[in-house]
């Protein structure tokens, strides 16, 4: 019981990650109406620059946000150099592209840094015993972070005018257009929030794992997953999936094996595909 | 004038939707425009705003030449479209719906939201008194924080001439206000839109009540198979007989 309770906490850990990653896939999906599959790649660029800031600045937090800026800057780039020129073309196009921007950071990063592993040094604590599980400090403060970020895009969603401006051109971007709303401003905001929001998660899972040229190309499919369960477009449904996900995955583990632990993204990815389109928190997006 | 459309054309396929259509609105003035369905009228809109792009022919306003303008800068400059079957952001509330279409707002950049805050939650204040102005004017305020979505037909008629006030347009452009909306909405609709021409806000109204419609405006235009075929003081075009053969046909003799 203690071991599985143990697994859960861990999923959530990794759910947290998941589940900001799908946020930025689904953010981008609800305004600018593709699967960003460079959001992986993002992620990683994220956890390296995070790396390479705290080695400079000597602090991790300052670190962390040189990673977001990193991964903001990136999102903006990417829009600004590729998929503004996709914008209107088929979503398959933009898919597709996203594919190759994502294996441009990816290679760059392989050639700067080479393909070994990294890791953050952190200093080692000991973990705590709460009824006989073992807690790690580190988790909570991953945990803590994770809700930061989720709360300031929330906060940022609903409580601002740029805000209030994207769930605008989201829910109908012809009527924003002629209701004087400037899309341009909304999109760089839009690749900004989400590549920040990657830059996170991936910093969030290097500091968990470790960092390599590889790490974020791999969440892509439970992000993609975990995007889809929760609705597509919809940020809320995101987050919940990511962590659900992440604890099905741990907690699955005594049955399938660590390897095969990624499967469970797959059959659910295929299971919502086929039963429920919608997703958890149902609503049809990027239909219209 | 303050708007001048000229000689807009569009085609599809062989198809001219709208040929050749000149009229203008005044700055405070009420115009009308009628025609059977399909004669081009709404596409007269999507050509004047921006939503299309026209084949030939020029748009003016306030001695601006706005043809190559886009969508977002010809409402940025005061003109401002409804549409036939409302549409409204669904998901945000009557009240984000107005405020989304405020002008000019200092929080649209995401780094305004970090480095002036206290600038941005000022402004915030200002939009939401002035929607809140809006909604008691359009008798919208018990359902300020629901869903656009859930309004009925005749709320998401006065939302979107809401939204058009939001925008500050001095000239707004009403395709069908009137169609779904109870006989008392359209009378307190009306006295609304005569109050607006007052303080100065054009109006171009595509409308099928005729008697609602003639009643509000002071010039009629009348289209019919994408031509404009007569044009006037609302009585006279009616009497017409070219108006009446396309438009009224044998059943409104």
């Amino acid at each position: 019981m203690t071991d599985l309770l143990e697994l859960a906490i861990a999923g959530l850990m990794s759910g947290l990650v998941i589940g900001l990653a799908a946020l930025a896939v689904t953010l981008v999906f609800g305004i600018a109406r593709f699967a960003n599959a460079a959001t992986g790649d993002t992620m990683t660029l994220g956890a390296y620059a995070t790396l390479g800031g705290t080695a400079a600045t000597g602090s991790l937090i300052a670190g962390g946000a040189i990673g977001i800026l990193a991964g903001a800057a990136a999102g903006v780039i990417a829009y600004a150099t590729v998929f503004r020129k996709l914008e209107r073309r088929s979503p398959v196009a933009a898919l597709l592209a996203s594919i190759g921007v994502g294996f441009v950071i990816r290679a760059g990063l392989g050639l700067v840094y080479g393909h070994g592993q990294q890791v953050f040094q952190l200093p080692l604590v000991r973990p705590w015993r709460v009824w006989g599980i073992r807690i790690q400090p580190t988790d909570l403060e991953i945990a803590a972070a994770a809700l930061a970020t989720l709360a300031a895009v929330f906060l940022i969603l609903h409580a601002t005018p740029i805000g209030r401006q994207m769930r605008a051109v989201a829910d109908d971007p012809d009527l924003a257009r002629v209701s004087g709303i400037a899309p341009r401003r909304v999109m760089i905001a839009l690749w900004a929030l989400a590549g920040g929001v990657a830059a996170v998660a991936g910093c969030l899972l290097g500091i968990k794992t470790v960092v390599a040229p590889e790490m974020g190309w791999d969440m892509l499919l439970p992000a993609f997953a975990a995007a889809i369960l929760g609705g597509i477009g919809h940020p809320v449904g995101a987050v919940v999936a990511g962590v659900l996900l992440g604890i099905a995955q741990e907690t699955a583990t005594p049955w399938v094996g660590f390897t095969y632990k990624i499967a469970l993204s797959f059959a659910v990815l295929l299971l919502v595909l086929l039963v429920r389109p919608r997703g958890l928190f149902g609503r049809i997006e990027g239909v219209r | 004038m303050t708007l001048v459309l000229s000689g807009l054309t569009k085609a599809y396929g062989g198809l001219r939707v709208v040929d050749n259509v000149s009229l203008s609105v005044p700055s405070d003035g009420l115009v009308g425009v009628i025609g059977p369905n399909g004669a081009g009228k709404s596409t007269l809109f999507s050509l004047a705003t921006g939503f299309l792009a026209a084949d030939s022919g020029t748009v003016s306003f306030d001695g601006r030449d706005l043809t190559a303008v886009a969508a977002t800068g010809r409402a940025r400059a005061g003109m401002v479209r409804t549409f036939q079957v409302p549409r409204e952001f669904t998901h945000l509330t009557v009240r984000e719906n107005l405020m989304a279409a405020a002008p000019g707002q200092a929080g649209e950049g995401l780094l305004a939201v970090f480095f002036r805050p206290g600038a941005i939650a000022a402004e915030e204040r200002a939009i939401a008194a002035r929607a809140d102005e809006t909604l008691a004017f359009l008798r919208l305020d018990a359902v300020a924080a629901t869903p656009a979505g859930r309004l009925s037909g005749g709320q998401k008629k006065l939302l979107e001439l809401g939204r058009a006030l939001m925008t500050g347009a001095r000239l707004i452009l009403l395709d069908e206000p009137f169609a779904g909306v109870n006989p008392v909405l359209i009378e307190e609709l009306s006295a609304r839109i005569r109050d607006l021409a007052d303080r100065g806000v054009g109006f171009l109204i595509i409308e099928h009540d005729l008697r609602a419609l003639t009643r509000l405006v002071s010039t009629l235009h009348v289209m019919d198979r994408g031509r404009l075929i007569a044009s006037g003081a609302p009585a006279a075009v009616l009497a017409e007989p070219a108006v009446r053969d396309a438009y009224l046909g044998g059943a409104a003799a």
